[in-house]
């Protein structure tokens, strides 16, 4: 039960975070939203990392430095993010996000790129993929 | 309204890039760590790209209210809540439920426009839109296949609970 409330937290939690962009994009705009609330998110978790006596950035070095660089997508993702529910609403935004991420997240399962165990493309996940697309051709038109 | 799809889909690309990364850092440094860097590294390239798009303009914060530099807080409300989610419920159903929640709870705001947002009028279409959306999720995350690498990612993250 509390590992349930914790995924539906997460979830509201994900959907504020656009929200909030946007409306705080409409005051100072959208690069400077991105910019501030990524500001503020990093040096919370850097007081975390140093309350908690977190030493595990030592094994940064461990890791292959493409995978380092994960972060800096966010940028463009904000900036997308606050755009499309401009543009298309909320609920259409987070649709597409959902079904463009689950797509990418299943082809490189399917090619094990970025050392992912490759994982085989079955059926039901060519089938979950089109009743999202038609459930965003139902929310739409 | 082409522009904003277009938008949404490079979006989720990089989301889906992104979180793969993440889990590669995650592996070695742990939560908190990989939290930190991630974020850190977000706050730079959304400057750097401010600074192309808009020069020093970027710096011009005349309308900034105090309670945007509290919502960064969001972001780690987030991932303390996902990582305790897939620990507790294992990431296929977790994730399950996060991306239904976020589509719920998504509709909700179009309907009440809450801040200021535009409203967009809640209709039994959108609802049923949504749980197709959501129906699509659950035969997507739970349709057979791909177990040994969850079943792995899962002892990952519990070794990882283990050892902090």
């Amino acid at each position: 039960m509390k590992g349930i409330l914790f995924a539906f937290l997460a979830g509201a939690f994900i959907t504020l975070q656009g929200v909030a962009n946007a409306r705080i994009s409409q005051d100072i705009g959208a690069w400077q939203a991105a910019t501030i609330t990524q500001l503020t998110g990093f040096i919370m978790a850097l007081l975390i990392v140093l309350f908690v006596k977190d030493q595990k950035w030592k094994q940064f070095k461990q890791v292959r430095p493409i995978y380092l660089t994960g972060g800096s997508f966010a940028a463009v993702v904000i900036y997308g993010n606050i755009y499309g529910i401009h543009s298309i609403g909320v609920t259409l935004t987070i649709a597409v996000i959902l079904i463009s991420q689950l797509t990418i997240t299943f082809m490189i399962d399917g090619k094990g790129w970025f050392g992912v165990l490759k994982k085989e493309m079955k059926l039901p996940q060519f089938i979950g993929i089109a009743m999202m697309i038609a459930g965003v051709v139902i929310l739409k038109f | 309204m082409l522009a904003g799809l277009f938008s949404a889909v490079i979006a989720g690309l990089l989301v889906g890039l992104q979180n793969i990364f993440n889990t590669r850092v995650n592996d070695h440094a742990g939560t908190w760590s990989t939290t930190a860097l991630v974020l850190g590294l977000g706050f730079l390239a959304s400057m750097l790209l401010g600074l192309v798009f808009e020069g020093t303009q970027l710096f011009v914060l005349e309308h900034i209210k105090t309670w945007h530099w509290f919502s960064g807080l969001i972001g780690v409300g987030v991932v303390v809540c996902l990582v305790q989610g897939t620990k507790l419920l294992g990431p296929t159903f977790a994730i399950s439920i996060v991306l239904t929640s976020q589509l719920g709870f998504a509709l909700l705001w179009d309907s009440l426009g809450w801040f200021g947002l535009e409203k967009i009028p809640f209709t039994t279409q959108q609802l049923v839109g949504v749980l197709v959306i959501i129906g699509g999720v659950i035969v997507f995350k739970f349709g057979g296949s791909q177990k040994t690498d969850k079943v792995k990612k899962v002892h990952n993250q519990m070794k990882h609970a283990a050892g902090r």
